[in-house]
């Protein structure tokens, strides 16, 4: 559990590594990694919350939506700078999630699940609803202000922002606040009866979650310089978060990293076969199969093989 | 670092059923209580209910002094009273050490993420329950019955208690492991710390205790030296058949 030297020099080496990327790989391969790197963001806040303590959100899209409309809104009809606009995003992101799933977070297991899932539909149906003037109703927004120009600028911001967020809650999940948040998933009894007060915890689990959504929500609209609330409040969307962190590795921070990255490789590779919606049923099939296979997810099965060659070396 | 527990009037009801039927208990500071009764008496209930795992339907309980009915868990550990479970609760996928590790934080956030684990402190409790050095990265899985009751104290004990409250602490644990655990409840009790103990094994629960306290149907039927208990007729006729 304890920090390494080593661990700072893979961090280190894994930037590096990451940061050369544009100088071998193809524009083309470059945007495709911007979108692992946003759905990366997801799948690290969606751990944050869901991996660790258990308490499984099937509304992660609500939360990414509040951040994303908050600037949207602020920046097109306010004329608000980003650079204010997305702060107030993410702050909005926070308290408007607690208000609204504080209550939740007092009850377990799948009705926690039912209530964020009623969450994400509800906001569909809202924005559609309230104030279209703002929201844009169905068709959202476009011509939104954006951060960069071009897929190298894009590479660059997106990574820069996944690897600073990985690196935070990777700290974070190090001290025993991580570890009392993975003990919750493993016995919440078990936790209150240790002296720690759960529901505060879950609370504290939530907040960072919300915080990184909000955050990752904010900035991928000024990414796409465009809102479309009908492939945010997605259902496809949320499966394919939660199952980035699951075949990544639920509980970890580089399992959600490796996981976005093999799904939107994955569905990249299979758009020229099938271009419809029928790749979610191959990836679907995929990733059940890899979870049957190894439930710990690919950080498990990589760190089997390294385990393996240090063997065969010594 | 003793405690008084103050147990009045407590009922607890599950639908029909009466768990706790008007139980008073008096527990002065320092000293060992062994709580008796067959299967099903209602003893378990009744430590649920000192730590508000169970919210009692009526009746008070006091540490100290402290009404503890409107406080949570954890404030209640924070009070000091601290208890062991009968199925022992690890966290599973966490080591020996990080599982006491959970019991040694503090219920502050803020000092949860500046301070880092005490290993000292850790291996110092392992070892008083009986572990040996090269099990503090163990798996729950790969412990026996005993040790996962080891585990169990060791994290109880990580809390800091003034009292604390042992649910079958001797179940499934062999001869010398229940010896390991009666000394050191002994070297507990030596250095003040109030016990209330559940245990079917009365013969190692015996030397442990200065009184017993025989419950069934959630209804006390005998408090007293160990000896009238055990000899007092309802407390037989409660044993022998119900
Ligand atoms: N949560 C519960 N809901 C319903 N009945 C319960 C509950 N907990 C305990 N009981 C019942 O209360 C009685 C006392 O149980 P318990 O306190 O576990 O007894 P003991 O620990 O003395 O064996 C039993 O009849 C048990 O079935
Ligand atoms: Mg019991």
């Amino acid at each position: 559990m304890g920090l390494r030297w080593y661990h700072f020099a893979l961090w280190a080496a894994f930037a590096a590594g990451m940061f050369l990327l544009p100088e071998i790989v193809p524009r083309g391969t470059l945007r495709t990694i911007i979108f692992a790197n946003f759905l990366a963001i997801f799948a690290i806040s969606w751990d944050t919350l869901s991996g660790r303590t258990g308490y499984v959100s099937f509304g992660h899209p609500f939360l990414i939506g509040i951040g994303a409309y908050t600037t949207a809104i602020l920046t097109k009809r306010f004329d608000v700078p980003v650079e204010i606009s997305i702060p107030l995003a993410v702050l909005m992101t926070m308290v408007g999630g607690l208000i609204v799933l504080l209550p939740a977070l007092r009850i377990k297991g799948s009705y926690f699940a039912l209530v964020t899932l009623a969450m994400m539909e509800l906001m569909y149906q809202l924005v559609q609803v309230i104030r279209p003037d703002l929201t844009g109703g169905t068709r959202g927004m476009s011509g939104l202000p954006t951060l960069t120009r071009g897929a190298v600028n894009g590479f660059y911001m997106s990574t820069a922002l996944m690897l600073s967020i990985a690196f935070t809650t990777w700290l974070l999940m190090k001290t025993r606040l991580g570890t009392a948040l993975s003990a919750i998933g493993m016995n919440e009894e078990a936790v209150a009866g240790s002296g720690l007060s759960v529901t505060r915890l879950k609370l504290v689990a939530f907040t960072a979650s919300a915080f990184t959504a909000g955050l990752g929500g904010a900035v991928y609209v000024h990414y796409l310089g465009s809102i479309a609330p009908r492939a945010l409040f997605d259902i496809n969307f949320v499966f394919t978060i939660i199952v980035a962190a699951l075949i990544g590795g639920a509980g970890t921070t580089i399992g959600p990293i490796l996981g976005a990255f093999f799904l939107t490789f994955l569905l990249e590779y299979l758009r020229p076969w099938l271009p419809g919606a029928e790749r979610y049923l191959i990836y679907g099939g995929v990733a059940l199969v890899l979870y049957m296979y190894q439930p710990k997810g690919l950080i498990y099965l990589m760190g089997q093989a390294v385990r393996r060659v240090r063997k065969g070396a010594a | 670092m003793s405690a008084h527990l103050s147990i009045r009037n407590l009922i607890k009801r599950f639908g029909g059923l009466t768990a706790t039927n008007d139980f008073s208990l008096e527990i002065t500071p320092g000293s060992s209580v062994g709580l008796i009764g067959p299967n099903g008496a209602g003893k378990t209930t009744i430590f649920s209910q000192i730590m508000g795992e169970v919210r009692q339907d009526s009746g008070q309980i006091a540490l100290d002094g402290l009404e503890l009915t409107p406080l949570a868990t954890a404030r209640r550990i924070r009070a000091g009273v601290s208890r062991t479970y009968q199925v022992p609760r690890p966290f599973a996928e966490m080591s020996v050490a990080e599982n006491i590790r959970v019991g040694l934080m503090p219920d502050n956030i803020w000092s949860m993420i500046a301070q880092g684990p005490d290993p000292d402190r850790e291996l110092e409790l392992a070892l008083s329950v009986g572990f040996t050095k090269d099990q503090l990265e163990k798996l729950p899985s790969e412990l026996s019955m005993g040790d996962l009751r080891k585990l169990e104290m060791a994290r109880t004990m990580a809390t800091g208690p003034r009292m604390m409250l042992l649910d079958e602490v001797f179940a499934g644990l062999t001869v010398g492991e229940i010896a390991m655990i009666s000394g050191l409840v002994q070297q507990m009790r030596a250095d003040g710390m109030t016990f209330l103990i559940v245990s079917h094994d009365l013969k190692a629960l015996e030397p442990l205790i200065d009184r017993a306290v025989a419950i069934n149907h959630g209804t006390l039927i005998a408090d007293g030296p160990y000896d009238e208990v055990m000899n007092d007729a309802a407390v037989r006729a409660s044993y022998l058949g119900t």
